[in-house]
């Protein structure tokens, strides 16, 4: 066991780390204050490599591994959420569906478009009426001749509005519940196909989300994603790969707040001294500091074992659950050791606190995810 | 034309940590490291940034050289990482504790080792001891001409342009290479990120670790017995503040005795 991180993984980390401070961390406040999506650092992301992280180089990616990965994205969270999400659902979901499941020709079609982040990925799961439960999926595909036609609706797709390559599931034989499910890959500008409502959320208000709307929608054949009706099991295979993103952008989230009350601690007098002496609120950093390093261990574990090749399912479920757990809590702690200042707008911790709740609901709940942990202590026939 | 270009990069304690957490060792007369993380001194970021700018412009080899302890191979890795083609350490027991001019002459005897060059480039001050010496040391060491405190440079037939930053405005100096520069920073030499890729080239990339003795280094010139400048004493100075009440029955009153205070203190 090794817990050190490679010389290059330190540099990466400390590259995003240095880029998240000068880049990002001054604008953040007024991004999420406008709910503006931040199309110049994304660009700038792009440049670095950060939009194909975890593809070849053939396609234009980064070739990273999975550590790499957590570590970028704790470090984008620690100061944006709504950066972190972006980069993490570019690359996890679309990118990396793509990647995994797609022909040599989808790849080299699309990925180097998603690597230069000059084209942005969506990934459409959810509907209106089901998430996680995606045997009540209401959207269809239909093969008409050399076109696949959608209809239907999807709901809370992060990019929805932005993005310009959509990855998408849809019904393909009812009959086959969740086994009936196929993914499709759809460009920006499909005739019957649009971006409907966007959303006005709670936190990550700097990250697009919007509807999909699929009215008689044609594709063509070949951009069916993977195998025919195997749509589910890949996307369960990319959900547990994005459960370690997610874990790690809660990590930052977290991070974020311990890091904020450190500094106030140390600077807040109450009682003729500063309140980092109280013991009250000594012992919530040290809380969130150790919880902090229990998450990163978990996220890490599951990268690891991805890197690897090991299963790594129950692990990045662990992570995710544990992770956006603990940022709920961190960021809770975070405005009460700042009082009334953790209530407004001025201090970042507000916005943590709105963003962290995201983190347990997000690319499945906390329930889902301890449904899935359960069923790998189980096994399947203890549904 | 392509311009070969030398950098020389110190790895120092990250300057950026609070005042409260700077500690000095005693006996050495350095700063204690303890948890804090080293860098790569500022303004030798820039003059990465502007060798690496100058090869894109103009084709030609950059090199980082920098003398250290095996941790500066992180150093030399980020330069790499930013575009740098070479990068050497030279590293030796020997050389610890030298003086400004001993590291001149360590780094002369280094760049001469490298070979060719039109361009060598230094940081305009340390961020750690802020001596400003070795770069016109190096030079009296090589015998070539020194320029300081540029921002900009443009390179022409054999010869370069240097903004050189002076108080009000700049001059534009022209001199001949081989010529070392030293750089201040400005806002097109602002150092850039490495992208992902090219941290995993410099990665992959061997960094050569030269001793004194491959140089050819005078050993009578290097070291704390060599050292012409000693340093007898190094101490955080202490701040002092107390408050002081100005009475006065109105704000005017307060203000005409605040006003004949700053006075006698000199503060107006």
């Amino acid at each position: 066991m090794d817990f050190e991180l490679s010389e290059e993984q330190k540099a990466i980390q400390t590259m995003v780390r240095e880029f998240a401070e000068r880049e990002i961390a001054p604008v953040a406040q007024e991004l999420d204050e406008r709910e503006e999506f931040p199309a110049d650092i994304v660009r700038k992301l792009a440049d670095l490599g950060l939009m194909g992280i975890l593809f070849p180089k053939e396609y234009g990616g980064a070739a990273m591994d999975y550590i790499s990965y957590a570590l970028i994205l704790e470090e984008l969270g620690r100061y944006d959420a709504s950066v972190a999400l972006t980069v993490e659902s570019h690359n996890s979901l679309c990118s990396n569906h793509i990647y995994l499941a797609g022909t040599e020709a989808q790849r080299r079609k699309y990925l180097p478009q998603l690597a230069s982040g000059k084209v942005l990925g969506a990934w459409g799961l959810t509907e209106p009426a089901s998430g996680s439960d995606a045997a009540g999926m209401q959207t269809t595909a239909t093969l008409d001749g050399v076109h696949w036609v959608l209809n239907g609706t999807k709901n809370f797709i992060t990019q929805g509005s932005v993005a310009g390559i959509y990855v998408i599931m849809a019904i393909t034989d009812r009959s086959k519940r969740e086994k009936g499910i196929s993914a499709f890959i759809l460009e920006k500008g499909t005739p019957g196909f649009r971006a409907g409502r966007k959303e006005h959320k709670m936190g990550f208000r700097a990250s697009d989300t919007a509807q999909l709307i699929f009215e008689g929608a044609r594709i063509p054949k070949e951009n069916l994603l993977g195998e025919l009706n195997h749509g589910f099991i890949d996307t369960l295979m990319i959900l547990d790969a994005g459960r370690i993103g997610m874990a790690a952008l809660s990590i930052g989230i977290a991070r974020g707040a311990l890091e904020e009350s450190l500094k106030y601690a140390k600077e807040r007098q109450a009682f003729g001294q500063p309140i980092a002496n109280y013991q009250a609120i000594q012992w919530k950093l040290a809380d969130m500091a150790t919880e902090i390093d229990a998450a990163r261990l978990l996220a890490l574990q599951a990268a690891d074992l991805r890197d690897r090749g090991q299963p790594f399912t129950k692990e990045a479920a662990y992570g995710k659950l544990f992770a956006s757990e603990i940022a709920m809590k961190a960021a809770s702690e975070a405005v009460q050791i700042h009082g009334g200042y953790g209530y407004i707008k001025e201090f970042p911790v507000e916005r943590y606190f709105r963003d962290a709740k995201f983190c347990a609901i997000g690319e499945g709940t906390s329930e889902i995810q301890r449904l899935i942990i359960a069923r790998q202590l189980l096994g399947r026939s203890y549904i | 034309m392509p311009v070969n270009i030398i950098v020389c990069i110190k790895q120092i304690i990250d300057p950026e940590i609070p005042a409260s957490q700077f500690k000095i060792d005693p006996g050495t007369k350095r700063q204690v490291q303890g948890s804090h993380s080293l860098v790569i001194s500022a303004y030798d970021q820039n003059a990465i940034e502007v060798a690496v700018q100058l090869k894109e412009k103009h084709g030609g080899k950059v090199t980082a050289v920098s003398v250290g302890g095996a941790s500066a191979a992180t150093a030399l890795k980020s330069a790499l990482s930013m575009g740098a083609d070479e990068a050497i350490l030279v590293d030796d027991p020997a050389i610890v504790a030298s003086d400004q001019q001993g590291i001149a002459h360590v780094l002369a005897t280094a760049t001469q080792k490298v070979g060719v060059f039109d361009l060598i480039l230094t940081g305009c001050v340390s961020g750690d001891w802020g001596d400003r010496a070795v770069p016109a040391f190096m030079a009296e060491e090589l015998g070539i001409g020194c320029v300081g405190f540029v921002s900009r440079i443009e390179a022409k037939d054999g010869q370069v342009v240097l903004r050189r930053v002076v108080e009000d405005g700049y001059e534009l100096i022209e001199a001949k290479t081989p010529v070392l520069v030293s750089i201040i920073s400005d806002e097109t030499n602002t150092p850039r990120y490495p992208k992902l890729k090219d941290i995993m080239a410099a990665g992959k990339k061997t960094i050569p670790v030269w001793k004194a003795a491959d140089l050819g280094v005078d050993s009578e010139r290097i070291g704390a017995a060599a050292a012409r400048a000693l340093i007898t004493d190094v101490y955080l100075p202490v701040k002092e503040s107390k408050c002081e009440m100005i009475e006065g029955d109105t704000p005017q009153e307060q203000a005409v005795k605040l006003a004949a205070r700053l006075r006698e203190l000199k503060l107006i």
